[in-house]
């Protein structure tokens, strides 16, 4: 039996943006809707349903709307319109996703472990693998500001797959990994779908891919424009691009 | 490798179990989410004191220095200079009562103004109760006023008063006014995180407070002529839970009516921010 493990039903995400600035108090009370303020539709209407096993590569171009849809079905990000179901509480992976600055890194993954929901104890059972994972050695006593970007989606991962997540969304954050721990980082995956996990995959490595996922969902201008077995959406996908 | 070429007939599918992670939940369930993280509320101010001030020469002390030096500026200006001390028993204990208390709500309300802003990394990578961001503010406030108040202590004894039997109700007394400043800056935390201008108006509201809540001369002093604006800042619930410290340590008098109203409109504070915060709840840290 095959069982569903995200529903997202006629999804709309819009971003308004203001022109120049946030929205000011000037702004709200006397500028309303007219005043250099534009919707972008990120997400203009999507369908879809993912199944446990399910090894989603999400493909499009920049701007298409693959992070914010991922955002979306993380619960980052709430729907303008449409609804999304998830089986699980998925757990989102990007670049950029900082802790605390200050904090060494050891210290990023208590806080980050603690803001999951683990206990205390379940922390102090784990984070001695998750610092093993990492692989970061004496720098995870360094302050998180001072890491590389590849360092910090290395401690990024290793906190998040700490907790076997059943939904897995990761955007772009093993493209900045070196070739070591992207080894790793598979592995760990792999484990995950074996375990009847979902993958999502935002990358712009088609062969990373073409390597971890099974299934594609090839979005253009916040809209689906082919969805199916990867290869077949990678060759529809490279014949347009 | 699954194939989706083909619809799942319906019968196949088994979607049980599916749920919005926009729905809103209710507040029993929101409480008990805040409460299964309570570790990670209390390591964030925690994480917090230890990395600040590491910069200066002084470090964490400047967390005792800060008020002690406000609280010695007030007694020199009101005490020394207009004689405010002539109308108050043991005016260096009430003043610095006065202005660690007050202290508190306005470091509190004000950080909980600009939490949700300096919390963005956090609240992209993980997915939690908001308030807690505000709670955990609160919670450091509170770490720092505990120290402040070993100050307190000092002072009692070198003005030959000491503890007495009052003193155990200070753990109700923190309560309350952990009530209203968490109100409050579940409040100011929404609004600033919906119109940034809030962070430039906070201070202002507070300096107003500060002058109007009798931290460095008695209410009753300035504000006997106007019936209507007496009882206003009366009823200000903060001028009473400072009143409250004054009570257990000093002796000041203590107007029970006026008490159980702060004691009822701290809880109203508290019972009202929580609702106003929750109702953005899923768009803090997405601007």
């Amino acid at each position: 039996m095959t069982s569903l493990s995200v529903k997202v039903d006629d999804v709309h995400v819009d971003y308004e943006i203001f022109s120049e600035r946030r929205a000011g108090l000037r702004q709200r009370l006397v500028g309303g809707k007219g005043s250099g303020q534009r919707v972008i539709k990120a997400v203009n209407g999507v369908s879809f349903e993912a199944f446990r096993g399910d090894a989603i590569g999400l493909l499009g171009s920049n701007g298409s709307g693959k992070s914010t849809l991922l955002r979306a079905i993380a619960g980052l990000v709430e729907p303008t319109s449409g609804e999304i179901l998830v089986s699980h509480e998925p757990k989102i992976l990007g670049v950029g996703g900082a802790l605390m600055l200050d904090a060494t890194g050891l210290k990023n993954i208590k806080l980050g472990c603690l803001a999951m929901g683990m206990t205390r104890d379940e922390l102090a059972e784990k984070v001695d693998e998750i610092v093993e994972f990492t692989g970061l050695g004496e720098a995870i006593n360094r302050p998180f500001k001072t890491y590389s970007s590849g360092m910090r989606a290395r401690l990024l991962f290793s906190i998040s797959v700490s907790i076997q997540p059943e939904i897995l969304l990761v955007d772009e954050a093993l493209a900045v990994g070196d070739r070591n721990f992207k080894d790793k980082a598979r592995v760990k995956i792999e484990s995950l779908l074996a375990n009847a996990g979902t993958l999502f995959l935002v990358s712009h490595s088609t062969s990373e891919i073409e390597r971890l996922c099974n299934r594609g969902l090839w979005l253009e201008n916040g809209k689906i424009l082919a969805d199916g077995p990867i290869a077949d959406v990678i060759a529809e996908y490279g014949a347009d691009t | 490798m699954t194939v989706h070429d083909d619809p799942h007939p319906e019968s196949d599918v088994e979607d049980q179990g599916l749920f919005s992670l926009n729905e809103s939940v209710s507040s029993r369930a929101y409480v008990a989410d805040i409460w299964k993280r309570r570790d990670f509320a209390l390591s964030l101010p925690i994480e917090e004191l230890q990395s600040q001030h590491l910069d200066t020469f002084l470090g964490n002390v400047w967390h005792l220095f800060d008020p002690v030096i406000s609280a010695g500026i007030y007694f020199l200006v009101f005490g020394v200079f207009l004689g405010v001390g002539a109308e108050v028993d043991n005016f260096i204990l009430w003043l610095v009562i006065g202005v660690f208390a007050y202290d508190l709500t306005a470091s509190t309300i004000s950080g909980g103004a600009k939490s949700i802003a300096g919390r963005q990394g956090l609240m992209r990578s993980f997915r939690f109760p908001r308030a807690i961001v505000p709670i955990s503010n609160a919670l450091g406030h509170l770490l720092s006023f505990g120290f402040q108040f070993l100050v307190i202590i000092a002072c009692t004894f070198a003005t030959g008063i000491g503890p007495s039997r009052r003193w155990l109700l200070l753990p109700v007394i923190v309560l309350l006014h952990s009530a209203f400043n968490l109100g409050g800056s579940f409040i100011a935390a929404r609004l600033n995180d919906s119109y940034r201008d809030m962070q430039e108006i906070v201070p202002f509201v507070l300096r107003l407070m500060r002058y109007t809540t009798g931290v460095m001369f008695p209410v009753e002093t300035f504000f006997g002529k106007n019936a209507l604006i007496d009882f206003v800042v009366r009823a200000n619930p903060l001028v009473q839970l400072i009143n409250f410290y004054r009570w257990v340590i000093i002796g000041t008098d203590l107007n029970i009516g006026l008490s159980a109203l702060a004691l009822i409109e701290s809880f109203a504070i508290l019972w009202f921010g929580f609702r106003f915060f929750r109702v953005a709840e899923y768009k803090y840290g997405k601007a």
